[in-house]
């Protein structure tokens, strides 16, 4: 048997960062929180609005941190539990386990490794291209802490959508840590969606990294739709030569929410390029930092980045924070940031075309949160068309 | 016989100034009239009045529409009424696509919106966002799309005619003529008067200088040319 002093050496490096805070966000005492060990109830409608069905060819469901149900009757998708793949593949897991997440980057990488529970570990097969996406749903049940660790290796030339929601019982007060490491190989795609719909009394703390090799492709959609106490993720995206990234999202802040949402591409490769797309709205008392990087590294790299908020109340913050930055004198970086109200201009302009000034709001607020659904695969776009709508109905 | 809109005595207040100042005007079923006057003399104002645009303050006068006083009137309720406008620079509506805006005005409407979009020539256009990168011509075609696919009572189609080139004129007086099919009337605003050469009027108004000054025949449109704006001020009250 293979030496698992590797895996000692990541959780010795996860308990250096016990009680290191993140960078951005708000700071949550984790002490406050138990291990979310509930009965494995799961609600099958919140599911739903998150975009997860049952009786799909490959999925995989995980409630709270104990109960676990997955399959894949789809040609070349391997899935299984990350632990799983940890105990019985350790060699091959070595390649891929705490690879582009240090776990001792802060107090939820390091809480995730060292509880080291749940999670889905996907693997996309050389050159086999998938057109039904795989679903997966991670469901709290009960109040504490979930933190799945999801692997995700789509194989050279293979094309895959992974579409996962998280949502929570309502009134749970839960703790979301994901960790997700993206691995997607020469000439491959992966299209992640991910949607998230929260309670007033959740915080949510994902962990993203991809790399992306020579020609490949990595587009992800990120939604949250509903409430949530507070939010605060910066997935990072590292590019290979003539590789490409797009990374759109839609945040929508209600009531007392706290939300610091952002995202980098690094990129690396030659000719590699990327656009990030942050839209976020904000209701009520909702506070929202947008943030987005863009660093130029290889020759000829290309990148466009929008940080756009739209305010709809007067007690409401936002703050836009777009950066770009290059080593190279070759790269073409350019980005958009506004913030603001949806003007009178518009609204009277589609109360002239006969709709009510309720109605035209509703209509504006659509086309702020509308993604180019020409980027997106086709079994994709309706659900990012329910999401939009769901939004919409939210926001007003 | 009913008149479908009078605008008696009507002056109009708006950041401060006066922008309509003692204004009449009537229009009757199956016009096609023509409101002529310089740059800035009030020919928007006006119609963005009797439309009922938040910020123009009737200061004196009313606005009945088919015998209603709707002065007091919400845009809203103007428009329901029957009411449309085109208007001369519509503003970039982000993300809406055109075609997502046709479709919802004719869920009500009762009308299809590839069969506007074929009228007025802007099949092209209907997967873009409203109002991003379109030529001049385009913004005057899709807003005569927005009225074809309203059907109002009353269409007020705004400087049609200004910022685009002769083959656009030609297009967007097809639309016209199809708007002509649906509306009981029109009003076209123009200061440089090129869409006359396509589309005749039953009747043409000057406004100058914030008031509706002189309305005549088809006729007055060659004294217009002849003269100009300059040589026909000061001509008879309506």
């Amino acid at each position: 048997m293979a030496s698992r002093g590797w895996l000692e050496e990541i959780k010795s490096r996860a308990r250096e960062g016990l009680f290191k805070p993140a960078p951005y966000g708000e700071d949550i005492d984790l002490t406050e929180y138990n291990e979310a060990l509930g009965r494995g109830e799961f609600d099958p409608a919140r599911a739903e609005e998150v975009g997860f069905k049952t009786g799909g060819n490959a999925y995989y469901l995980q409630v709270d941190q104990n109960y676990f149900k997955y399959a894949t009757r789809l040609s070349g998708v391997e899935i299984m539990t990350v632990r799983e793949f940890v105990e019985n593949k350790p060699d091959e897991a070595r390649d891929y386990y705490w690879r582009l997440i240090d776990p001792g980057k802060d107090k939820y990488t390091a809480t995730a490794a060292l509880l080291e529970r749940g999670g889905y570990y996907i693997r996309v097969r050389k050159n086999t291209r998938v057109e039904e996406p795989i679903l997966a749903c991670l469901f709290l049940s009960t109040s504490g802490i979930q933190a799945p660790h999801n692997i995700v290796v789509v194989e050279e030339g293979g094309e895959a959508v992974v579409m996962t929601g998280c949502t929570i019982a309502p009134e749970s007060a839960g703790v979301h840590i994901g960790i997700s490491e993206f691995y997607v190989e020469d000439r491959a795609k992966l299209t992640f969606i991910m949607v998230h719909s929260w309670s007033r009394v959740s915080h949510v703390r994902p962990r993203t990294s991809a790399v992306v090799g020579e020609e490949g492709y990595y587009l992800n959609y990120y939604a949250n739709l509903s409430r949530v106490k507070t939010l605060q993720t910066y997935p990072e995206v590292s590019l290979g030569t003539r590789a490409r990234a797009g990374l759109y999202s839609v945040v929508l802040g209600l009531g007392d929410a706290s939300i610091d949402y952002g995202g980098a591409v690094y990129l690396k490769g030659e000719a590699s390029s990327a656009e990030i797309v942050s839209k976020a709205l904000a209701r009520d008392r909702a506070r929202v930092v947008t943030r987005g990087r863009l660093h130029g590294v290889g020759r000829e790299t290309r990148g466009h980045l929008e940080c756009r908020g739209l305010m709809l109340s007067r007690e409401s913050y936002m703050l836009a924070i777009p950066e770009l930055s290059s080593e190279t004198l070759d790269a073409s970086l350019t980005h958009e940031a506004s913030i603001g109200r949806l003007a009178e201009e518009e609204i009277n302009y589609l109360v002239s075309k006969g709709f009510t000034r309720d109605e035209s709001i509703s209509l504006l607020v659509k086309g702020f949160v509308s993604v180019d659904e020409k980027l997106f695969p086709p079994r994709v776009k309706s659900v990012i068309d329910s999401v939009e709508k769901l939004i919409v109905g939210k926001a007003m | 016989m009913m008149k479908l809109l009078e605008v008696r005595d009507l002056t109009v207040e708006a950041g401060g100034r006066i922008i309509v100042a003692d204004t009449n005007l009537e229009m009757e079923e199956g016009e096609v009239l023509y409101l002529l006057g310089p740059n800035g003399t009030g020919k928007t104002s006006l119609i963005r009045s009797i439309i009922g645009y938040p910020g123009y303050n009737v200061v004196k006068g009313r606005i009945l529409l088919m015998g209603e006083d709707v002065t007091e009137k919400p845009m809203e309720y103007r428009v329901a009424k029957g009411l449309g406008l085109a208007h001369q620079i519509p503003p970039r509506l982000s993300g809406l696509k055109v075609k997502t805006l046709l479709e919802a005005i004719c869920s009500r409407r009762k009308c299809d919106p590839d069969e506007v979009a074929s009228a007025t020539q802007i099949q092209h256009l209907l997967e873009r966002d409203f109002g991003r990168s379109f030529s001049g011509g385009e913004l005057k075609r899709v807003e005569l799309a927005t009225l074809l696919a309203m059907k109002p009572k009353i269409s007020f189609i705004d400087e049609p005619d200004s910022g685009v080139d002769v083959d656009s004129v030609k297009l967007i007086a097809d639309g016209i003529r199809r708007l002509m099919e649906v509306s009981s009337s029109i009003l076209v605003i123009t200061h440089t008067a090129m869409i006359t050469k396509y589309i005749k009027p039953t009747r043409v108004c000057l406004m100058i200088n914030k008031r509706v000054d002189y309305c005549g025949g088809p006729e007055l449109l060659e004294e217009v040319f002849e003269h100009g704006f300059k040589g026909m001020a000061g001509g008879n009250q309506v």
